[in-house]
């Protein structure tokens, strides 16, 4: 295998998992906090790219600009979903069950509503922004590296850390941090549960609303895309530790440099099936996953 | 945290035993003995296609709730085992000439076989974490298939599915110019999962999944295997679920990865168990019923203008019964009915 095709899968593979651990980041925080697998988090993501692709395509509005409006749009509609469907759930059911499998059905059928309207509404066309300017590739150390994956994977690790530091300063992280770790004593303490639920599940999907916006400049856009990422997120947040924000992007990151690095040996497909039979075997094995606590 | 799940467990015991279970048997067998009739009476072509497309589904959300309603789990991989049960006996018939009846068969004991391989080690997992391994193994059994087109000599074809070759009128063949012959196959398919379903209920193995379902722990202290009970029964709805992907092959000559082995074949069997009454003998039935025809409708009625309208109402559908009846609709209707029955028996 020639070095230099190898470095360049494994640049590839780093920033492209960088993203992918980006992307999984809210899926963890929402774990980590309301113990809710959200099914429908690739859905969340398809919507963002749709929304920054339909503020390029109708007012010309540059993708990354577009961010400004998809993060505050994608939390509002995450504050929404928990607020008034998820809440209702996790409120009747608080006593009774620590992971509960109703809170996967409820997502499952937002995420059958989301990709389906979708579907309805934007027609199964495969859509791409066109940027007005070029962004050429960066040349680092004789490797060429794309630089709207470089944006993505550095803006990944910048959540990654902005979101561990406010959770550990900030009086709003700190009640988050203490709802995960026992929603009743929090309660008693005066903290207002079902927002700080809301909120988590806002903030879960803001993060989307970011990396929709930045993702979009690269990635095909189409109803069906979500379920593919939000497959990929649930690889990597196991892998990582369900509810560890740098075990997230750390699994992002060993999916991303495992898949680009074995499909330059094997076909693409053995990679794809390679990395979700990783997966079934860490849900075995290791179900607290590399980073988390067991 | 124990002494409140306690009460709800006593509740839980008191509403399975004030059911009346005859009439839920009664119902079963009036329902399906009014379906034999249709055809008799009914030739429209479009309408049996429909009725024949509630009893497939409704037959593989029996199959779904055999174990998964039973034991509390949530799978949404049983794809595989209606795939692999799909494509064993189409390819037993194309490559060797075995009738697929026979084929059915084999393909129902290889998805066992998967299901128990698969099974073992997964079935300990809680909630979420199962449910994902099953969606994994079952997407890699759809990716792998998608993209092999010869595995040492067998043409699985990819993406491109596989075509039963048209044979006519042929019994030996299971292929049939008339849509009314598949109608009664699948009935009586349906009749004999319902009544599987019913006989494992009373039956040792089903006492000992409603305990697994209630408390693993507990029910493992009081000397239940939850592995082996778990097992045999997720054996039993994989074979079952093989035969109703062989069926659907047969129906349509035809199957390939995405509709046979996708994720959306496994939601739809999920989802039919789940509002109609998971863990009940008839709930996968009426879920069929109600959802399965909102379906016909979208695709008969909007033609192909409004793609994935009818799962849109899958996804209302499943959310309204997630939080308002979360044990299916079939518990409100049967206290409804058995008011009404009641009623009738004091004044008889």
């Amino acid at each position: 295998m020639d070095f230099f095709i190898l470095s360049f899968a494994v640049t590839n593979g780093l920033l492209l998992g960088g993203i992918y651990g980006g992307v999984a980041l809210g899926l963890s925080l929402i774990f980590g906090v309301l113990r809710v697998v959200n099914f429908a988090h690739g859905s969340f993501l398809m919507l963002s790219l749709y929304i920054s692709f339909w503020l390029w395509s109708i007012f010309g509005l540059d993708p990354y600009l577009s961010a400004l409006i998809n993060i505050p749009a994608m939390f509002m509609l995450g504050f929404a979903v928990q607020a008034l469907i998820i809440s209702p759930l996790i409120k009747r059911e608080s006593a009774l069950v620590v992971e509960p499998l109703s809170a996967l059905l409820l997502t499952a059928g937002i995420f059958l509503v989301l990709d389906n309207a979708a579907l309805m509404a934007f027609g199964p066309d495969v859509r791409a922004v066109q940027t007005s300017y070029y962004m050429p590739s960066l040349m680092l150390g004789g490797i060429p590296v794309n630089s709207q994956r470089l944006i993505g994977a550095v803006a990944a690790v910048i959540v990654a850390a902005a979101l561990s530091w406010w959770l550990r300063t900030s009086h709003l992280g700190r009640s988050i941090r203490a709802t995960a770790q026992n929603r009743d004593a929090a309660a008693m303490s005066g903290i207002n549960v079902p927002f700080v639920y809301a909120v988590t599940f806002g903030i879960g999907c803001g993060i989307l609303g970011l990396f929709g916006a930045l993702m979009s400049t690269f990635i095909p856009i189409s109803p069906s895309i979500g379920l593919s990422f939000g497959i990929k997120s649930f690889i990597v947040v196991v892998l990582g530790g369900l509810g560890s924000i740098p075990g997230c992007i750390i699994g992002g990151i060993v999916i991303g440099v495992f898949e680009a690095v074995a499909s330059q040996f094997v076909t693409a497909t053995s990679a794809a099936i390679g990395s979700l039979a990783l997966f079934v075997l860490i849900l075995i094995f290791r179900p607290a996953g590399i980073m988390g606590r067991a | 945290m124990n002494t409140k799940t306690i009460p709800l467990e006593r509740k839980d015991v008191e509403k399975t035993t004030s059911l009346p279970l005859r009439p839920s048997s009664l119902v079963a067998v009036v329902v399906l003995g009014v379906l034999a009739l249709v055809p008799a009476l009914v030739s429209d072509s479009f309408f049996i296609h429909s009725l024949i497309m509630i009893l497939f589904f409704a037959y593989m959300s029996t199959a779904w709730n055999f174990v998964c309603g039973y034991v509390g789990q949530l799978s949404l991989g049983h794809t595989m085992f209606s795939g692999a049960g799909g494509y064993c006996s189409v390819l037993l018939f194309t490559q060797l000439g075995v009738s697929p009846w026979i084929g059915m068969i084999f393909g129902g004991f290889l998805a066992a076989f998967l299901s128990v391989l698969i099974g073992l080690p997964t079935f300990r997992l809680k909630g979420p974490y199962f449910t994902l391994t099953m969606i994994a193994c079952a997407e890699i059994l759809r990716i792998w298939v998608e993209n092999t087109n010869d595995f040492y000599g067998i043409p699985l074809k990819g993406a491109e599915g596989l075509v039963v070759p048209s044979m006519g009128d042929d019994v030996w063949a299971f292929q049939f110019t008339s849509k009314i012959p598949y109608f009664y196959i699948i009935l009586i398919m349906l009749a004999v999962a319902i009544f599987a379903t019913r006989l494992m209920e009373r039956s040792k193995l089903g006492y000992c999944l409603k305990a697994i379902r209630g408390d693993r722990d507990a029910a493992e202290a009081l000397g239940i295997n939850p592995t082996r009970y778990t097992t045999l029964a997720f054996a039993i709805s994989a074979f079952m679920t093989a035969l109703g992907g062989s069926f659907y092959a047969q129906f349509f000559r035809y199957i390939n990865p995405e509709r046979n082995m996708g994720l959306e074949l496994s939601i739809d069997m999920a989802v039919m168990s789940i509002i109609g009454g998971q863990g009940t003998v008839l709930g996968p039935l009426l879920g069929a019923a109600i959802l399965v025809p909102i379906a016909e409708a979208a695709r008969g009625t909007l033609g192909g203008s409004f793609l994935g309208l009818h799962l849109v109402i899958y996804g209302l559908a499943l959310i309204a019964c997630v939080l308002y009846f979360p044990k299916g609709v079939i518990h409100p209707l049967g206290r409804f009915f058995s008011r009404l029955f009641g009623l009738k028996e004091t004044r008889g």
